[in-house]
């Protein structure tokens, strides 16, 4: 298949793609992209608090797609067995409960903090929104420390 | 129409977070503990792309080519739930090595493990909307 897809690009092509998005979706909706919003708008049409399935549904529809576009191109997972440390420390019946725990804290935090990585990270800091830079720096510097902290544990 | 745009950069978006390999709960945790840039450089250039063309389009006074309106946004101001939030956040991304765009890129690769990481975020946001509402009733 497309072996060069098997090896990352450079980062600023990745980065170039994800920044045409941002400018992409303001530009045909008038609208701020973010993936926490599309689980989110799954999650309140399927018990009916919206009439409608929000656009950002579709949106996350569109990262399932071309994410098993990728897969088909590439022709393997690039994602490997397992799941990283988890798997690597703890007995597979451990780690279901563990990835719940910390999926909790992402959907809770993210709808807390007004945005996930990509609504907070790259779209809100682009738009110059304060609050999405003081989300970005505290949730990098937690996640960097909480890693490290992980790594000093684990060793 | 609004869907099949939608869809169509969602579908961008999600082939170059694999590409990337954002989706590999390793290269996440190599670029939390600072032994990778990968991360850094790529969120600077889509950050930099973002703030160009956001502000060329503001500039030229465009409309948005579905809805017609005028293209503009709004900033905010932080507050403590941007910090609190974004904490328990960042804590879930340690565990997890994941945040909610590349979870949807694993189990579109087949990564089934991600679909307790999806449980989880789906059952935060129901606590969260919960909590809003129940806050909302109290007032």
């Amino acid at each position: 298949m497309a072996d060069f897809l098997l090896t990352r690009p450079p980062p600023e092509v990745i980065g170039l793609l994800l920044g045409f998005c941002v400018v992409g979706v303001l530009a045909t909706l008038n609208q701020q992209l973010g993936a926490v919003g599309g689980y989110s708008a799954v999650y309140e049409r399927v018990t009916r608090r919206t009439s409608v399935l929000g656009w950002k549904a579709w949106f996350l529809g569109g990262i399932l797609l071309g994410s098993l576009a990728f897969r088909l191109l590439a022709g393997e997972n690039t994602v490997g067995d397992g799941y990283g440390w988890l798997t690597r420390e703890f007995a597979d019946w451990a780690v279901a409960p563990l990835l719940v725990i910390g999926g909790v804290m992402i959907g809770y935090g993210a709808k807390r903090a007004g945005g996930c990585t990509a609504a907070n990270g790259i779209c809100g800091t682009a738009l110059g929104s304060a609050a999405s830079f003081v989300a970005t720096g505290t949730f990098m510097v937690v996640a960097i420390g909480v890693t490290f902290l992980i790594d000093a544990v684990i060793a | 129409m609004t869907r099949a745009v939608a869809s169509g950069f969602g579908a961008v978006f999600g082939f170059a977070i694999s590409w990337g390999q954002f989706t590999d709960p390793d290269r996440l945790r190599e670029m939390l503990l600072l032994q990778d840039p990968y991360l850094y450089v790529m969120m600077a250039t889509a950050v930099t792309i973002g703030f160009v063309g956001a502000r060329l389009l503001r500039r030229r006074h465009a409309r948005a080519l579905l809805t017609g309106t005028p293209i503009r946004w709004t900033t905010t101001r932080p507050e403590r739930r941007h910090v609190v939030g974004a904490a328990i956040f960042g804590v879930g991304w340690a565990i997890t090595d994941s945040c909610p765009a590349p979870i949807a890129g694993q189990l579109a690769q087949g990564v089934l493990w991600s679909l307790f990481t999806i449980a989880g975020v789906v059952l935060g946001i129901a606590l969260f909307l919960r909590r809003a509402r129940v806050t909302t009733h109290a007032r």
